[in-house]
């Protein structure tokens, strides 16, 4: 009948007691109990209105208490909300969970922190009945349109339903201020550092950097356009464009419109550095490389973004009043793109460049050595490019190992000495530079020997066993000095790679002539150096 | 046995002497003897079976849902008495067991519209409870009263008739009284008249409502001093004015007083005469004056200052208007690491001061708004001069606390209110007390003790120096500042009184109450002068319209009603707060209400279109609602107090509570 069943009651007989409670009287009692239960309750419940709250509390319950001059019930004011335990063995028994407080603990305790204390602080709700989007408002009052007054007057409440979307606050955190800053003034001030190294690395696998992406992009972009003179600046920029590009953890595409252009300038710029001696090819080719990396990345989310990057590259490289410097950035970016655009875009071309480019390299025509120098860069540049794409051409069929010969054997004929070239270009070899250099460097006094070009004639064919044999490197831009040096194990494997060679030979002729018209022609235009790019093909078919 | 034998012997006596007519009598009279005991031993055991009552009132039920939709909604009214009549009947009956049980069957039924009075009657379980209830005790006392068109109530008869329950004819007999009215039913929409009004008396309540009131504004108030430098800066010539004043005065008191009536030539003479003298008097016609002079003597106002009467009419001068399209500017004041613990706050007119009542019985007095940041712009542009002159004053620990600790209460300070010029601080307690705090001395000076339970509230009268306090033992308390004793106790409310205010010229407080009405008392007579009927929950703010017309208060489901006080009637509902309204605001002109709540908003109303609606149609006084301007939602502050400059600034204080 009564929510508080007798057995309550009995309960609190004898906690209070009374033993032998009938249980009669317990029932007598129990519905008088709930009656007041409730009594007291209503009146905590004009406490807690009083109070101006809408959560009940033991406090409210306690000065309903007092206003029946009833003894309050202490211990319970504190504003930590009960805990409540379950009786073991009872179904709907509860206790509060009153634990022992050691005193020495207590005393022995730190004194806890102090509350901070009442203050009361001042804003302004409404101006004229327009709420100020400040951040002591509700967020809601934000949306709040200045209009509504108007609209009010026709309806009511429809105010709120005003939605406009107000610039988004990004909001860093500190740290990540911190990280920025310091990433920041680290490759502007000391890029070369080891600490710059360590940055670079965590930029490349960092996994809470992405807020920072587009502040890194913009100050890359930024930063490339100013330090246009400062190449170890540039490069540092760039490597921290390839840590961007290689974490995992950045979603980086928005972003590339902004970093590309950046990037291409360090490809196809006129100068980069301020000093001669500045190495800015290797900027370059760097470069180079990590717009092909993007766009191999990218290219499927940027349709247009290989086309683009091609087409300011080929635009580059075929106006003959860009520096060569400019056209030396653009065959690498074009190489760097893969050997089918290279094919596709650089080798029609190719012909008349080099008409171009030929006056450039002669010591007599271009007395200008920096500009000498840089047209055989730029000849070494495209003799890698068309190189590279042969060599994809032939790793494709690799019997097509053979035609390079027939031509080979046919030059051989027409070349009288090569004797005094091939000491000259050996001992060039001996200073330790990079292929095209060597082509470049050596270049000029093969140039002013008619038959320089074809100083090879013997090293072509007994030249492939040779590498194979000895260095097996198979880099191709290495392996242009290897045939000089391991002279002496050339002949033992020689002998038996050529008639094998040759026993493809009819197949390859068959399989592609273009192939063979390609080296042919390649082979016109370059001379001996086409042919360190054949070597790894043979190695392979070797294998 | 032998009662059988004498009527045989006399039936036998009276036929051998040929009395037939008479032996058919007496045969008659046996039968309906029998008949009756018959019948008394039938009521008997239904008294025993409780199920009549369930069983009759969800026939009832039944039928009034069923019936048409026209007559539904005035028959659906009858069910509350009925249920809460059988439900008393059954536990007066002892049949507790089945009182329960009916109870929580159709407790959904009433539960939106009497959700406090279902939640007080759940508790009663035996009869005794019955008499100890306020409520179920005025319930069994009084009659419900229930206006019905003739209609509706006809068909009631016939259901009563026809369904021969006698029960539910004898509850509806005993506690209802029907309003029969010619015609058509009333809209259903009209549900502020259908609260089936606790029939406290009836008679006494239209008795009462029909009393005579004069809401005027006082006569010689400052807004009327403010016209004399706005209008003409000759001194002669407000002198002139001012011995016109004066005769109307005198006119009006030779004038014989006859209620109502009264009041229009005298406002139309003032009128013209205002009219003629001054030709810029926008409010004349609202500053009917008041023919209560005899408050007057009492009131040795503060105002004999000079300063601050000029300081009074600068504001007044500078005054904003405020309308419907130009709305106030808010500041609003939030109390920081309160713990919850904040239980009223309290704004000086100017807004320089604030003021919390905390429950560890403290009372923090923050001074200086404009010296706690931020705000700075409002003491340089709303700033009055009273601010000025507080910044003056020896603050004490004004390095290490923005604020003043008032110790002196022994329990949790539950109200809190400034004087007009805010020199004066008064707080009510739990402890049953009201204490006078001085905040330019800052210390105690008066504890006032006359209560015997806890003061909800206490608000100083406009003019200052008296002051109105309201507790849980039932009463209201007039007060002045000099006298430890109260000048005025006001009696009647049936449960706590809750919450007070000063009519605008100082004649009349209004209380609320927790028995969900709202009485209107004459200051001087002590009388209650009008009872207002139709919040259905406790009322926890009051305010007044500046032009002593209306009256606005606030209930704890969120409603606000507007009353006119002539006549006693609500004005318009106001529906839109989700919680309790803490607090009321009218803006100094009387065009907007502001109104701040638990649910965490300040919403504005527009008065003026409500009232001119009403004027033109009295009638449908329940349909028009004031407007809602706009909705004002804070950043989890509950609003605790609002209060207009006489600049007509808006001020708003709180408490930020993060837990809800």
């Amino acid at each position: 009948m009564s929510i508080v069943p007798k057995e309550t009651i009995a309960v609190i007989a004898q906690s209070i007691g009374i033993a032998n409670l009938s249980s009669d009287v317990a029932l007598a009692l129990a519905p008088d109990v709930e009656y007041r239960l409730r009594e007291i309750m209503q009146e905590a419940i004009k406490c807690m209105r009083h109070s101006k709250r809408t959560v009940l509390t033991a406090e409210d319950v306690n000065s309903a208490l007092s206003l029946r001059n009833v003894e309050p019930i202490y211990g319970f004011a504190s504003g930590n909300p009960l805990r409540f335990k379950r009786a073991v063995g009872h179904k709907d028994l509860f206790y509060i969970d009153d634990r022992d407080v050691d005193f020495k603990e207590v005393i022995d305790a730190p004194l806890p922190k102090a509350p901070l204390d009442t203050a009361v602080v001042a804003h302004w709700l409404a101006i004229e009945g327009v709420q100020p989007a400040i951040p002591e408002n509700a967020p809601v009052e934000a949306i709040v349109a200045p209009s509504e007054n108007k609209k009010s007057e026709n309806s009511k409440e429809d105010g709120l339903l005003v939605d406009l979307k107000l610039p988004v606050k990004h909001v860093l955190s500190r740290e990540l201020q911190l990280y920025f800053d310091k990433i920041t003034e680290l490759t502007v001030t000391r890029p070369e550092s080891i600490l710059c190294k360590e940055a670079l690395v965590s930029l490349a696998v960092d996994s809470g950097i992405h807020p920072l992406v587009p502040y890194f992009s913009y100050f890359i972009a930024d930063e490339v356009a100013r330090s246009l003179n400062d190449l170890p600046i540039l490069f540092a920029l760039m490597r921290v464009v390839r840590s961007l590009l290689q974490n995992p953890h950045i979603h980086i595409e928005p972003y590339l419109h902004q970093l590309m252009p950046s990037i291409i300038t360090c490809v196809v710029a006129k100068r980069l550095g301020s000093k001669i001696t500045d190495n800015h090819w290797e900027l370059r080719d760097f470069s180079a490389n990590l717009a092909a990396s993007v766009c191999k990345r990218y290219g499927h989310v940027y349709h247009n973004l290989q086309s683009r990057l091609t087409k300011t590259l080929i635009n580059a490289f075929l106006d003959p009043s860009k520096a060569l410097t400019q056209h030396y950035g653009a065959i690498q970016g074009l190489a760097a793109l893969g050997t089918s655009v290279v094919r596709l875009l650089v080798l029609p071309n190719l012909e008349p460049y080099l008409q171009l480019l030929h006056p450039e390299m002669q010591l007599e025509k271009q007395k200008n050595e920096m500009k000498r120098k840089e047209a055989w860069r730029v000849y070494g540049a495209l003799l890698r490019a068309a190189g590279k794409c042969l060599y994809d051409r032939l790793k494709l069929f690799p019997g097509l190992l053979s035609p390079p010969r027939h031509p080979g054997w046919r030059i051989n004929g027409r070349v009288a000495t090569s004797h005094s070239n091939k000491r000259m270009s050996s001992t060039n070899l001996s200073s330790q530079q990079p292929p095209f250099k060597k082509v470049a460097t050596d270049g000029p006094t093969g140039a002013m020997q008619p038959i320089a070009m074809t100083a090879n004639l013997q090293g072509a064919p007994d030249g492939f066993p040779t590498r194979s044999s000895g260095t097996g490197v198979g880099q191709p831009s290495t392996s242009g000095q290897v045939p000089m040096k391991t002279t002496g194990g050339r002949q033992e494997k020689g002998g038996s790679v050529v008639p094998k060679g040759s026993a493809v030979l009819a197949q390859a002729w068959k399989e592609d002539l273009d192939a063979g018209r390609l080296l042919a022609s390649l082979f016109q235009l370059f001379g001996e150096g086409v042919f360190s790019f054949i070597q790894p093909v043979e190695m392979s078919f070797f294998i | 046995m032998e009662e059988e034998e004498i009527q045989k012997a006399v039936a036998a006596y009276l036929r051998k002497k040929g009395f037939t007519n008479t032996e058919l009598a007496l045969q008659e009279e046996q039968n309906r003897v029998s008949f009756s005991s018959n019948s008394d031993h039938s009521v008997s055991r239904l008294e025993n079976g409780p199920v009549r009552y369930s069983d009759g009132y969800s026939k009832l039920r039944l039928w009034a849902y069923s019936s048409l939709d026209l007559y539904k909604h005035e028959l659906l009214r009858v069910l509350f008495p009925v249920y809460i009549h059988c439900f008393m009947d059954l536990v007066a009956g002892g049949h507790v067991h089945e009182a329960r049980n009916f109870f929580h069957t159709f407790r959904e039924d009433h539960e939106s519209m009497h959700l406090r009075d279902l939640q007080k009657l759940e508790g009663i379980l035996s009869p005794l409870h019955l008499e100890e209830i306020e409520l179920s005790r005025s319930f069994r006392q009084n009659k419900f009263k229930i206006k019905m068109c003739e209609y509706s109530y006809d068909l009631l008869l016939q259901y009563l008739q026809k369904t021969q329950s006698f029960t539910m004819r004898g509850v509806i007999n005993e506690h209802i009284d029907f309003e029969v009215s010619p015609g058509q039913p009333t809209s259903s929409s009209g549900d502020a008249d259908f609260v089936t009004i606790e029939g406290r008396n009836n008679d006494l309540v239209r008795q009462i409502n029909q009393k005579e009131i004069h809401w005027g504004v006082l006569e010689d108030s400052l807004e009327q001093h403010l016209e004399r430098p706005v209008s003409d800066s000759e001194k002669a010539e407000s002198a002139n004015k001012e011995l016109v004043l004066i005769s109307v005065n005198s006119l009006i008191q030779k004038r014989p007083l006859d209620g109502g009536k009264q009041g229009i030539p005298v406002k139309m003479v003032k009128k013209d005469k205002l009219v003629n003298m001054v030709g810029k008097n926008v409010r004349s016609e609202t500053s009917a004056v008041s023919v209560a002079p005899r408050v007057k003597p009492e009131l040795t106002l503060p105002t004999t200052l000079v300063e601050v009467e000029q300081a009074i009419l600068e504001d007044l001068r500078s005054r904003v208007q405020l309308n419907s399209l130009a709305l106030p500017s808010i500041s609003f004041y939030t109390f920081v690491n309160t713990c919850n613990r904040l239980n009223c706050s309290s704004i000086s007119q100017d807004g320089s001061l604030v003021a919390g009542g905390f429950s560890d019985s403290s009372l923090k007095v923050v001074w200086d708004i404009s010296k706690i940041g931020q705000l700075v712009k409002t003491s340089s542009l709303h700033g009055e001069k009273e601010s000025a002159k507080n910044e003056n004053l020896p603050a004490t620990e004004e390095g290490k606390k923005p604020y003043t600790l008032f110790h002196g209460h022994s329990g949790p300070v539950y109200s809190a209110t400034f004087s007009p010029f805010g020199e004066f601080l008064l707080s009510s307690s739990s402890d049953s007390t009201i204490r006078l705090w001085s905040t330019k001395l800052n210390t105690n000076l008066v504890c006032y003790k006359g209560h015997n339970y806890p003061v909800w509230d206490v608000q100083f009268s406009p003019v200052g120096h008296y002051f109105a306090s309201s507790s849980h033992d039932r009463t209201a308390r007039i007060w002045s500042m000099e006298r430890i004793q109260p000048l005025r106790i006001m009696a009647g409310h049936l449960s706590d009184v809750d919450c007070v205010q000063w009519h605008a010229n100082c004649n009349y407080i209004a209380t609320g109450s927790s028995d969900k009405t709202v009485r209107l008392w004459d200051v001087q007579s002590g009388e209650c002068v009008r009872i207002f009927i139709g919040h259905r929950s406790m009322i926890l703010s009051l305010a007044m319209s500046p032009d002593g017309r209306y009256m606005a208060s606030g209930d704890e489901d969120g409603t606000i009603m507007m009353w006119d006080l002539s006549s006693g009637r609500c004005v318009s509902p106001l529906v839109g707060h989700s919680s309790c309204v803490w607090t009321l605001a009218f803006s100094c002109e009387g065009t907007l209400l502001a109104s701040g709540s638990a649910d965490c908003t300040i919403k504005l109303w527009d008065v003026t279109a409500s009232t001119r609606a009403s004027r033109m149609e009295s009638k449908s006084s329940s349909s028009n609602r004031l407007r809602l301007l706009k909705a004002l939602p804070t950043k989890s502050t509950p609003v605790y107090t609002l209060q207009f400059s006489r600049r007509n600034l808006l001020f708003a204080a709180g408490a930020l509570s993060k837990c809800s």
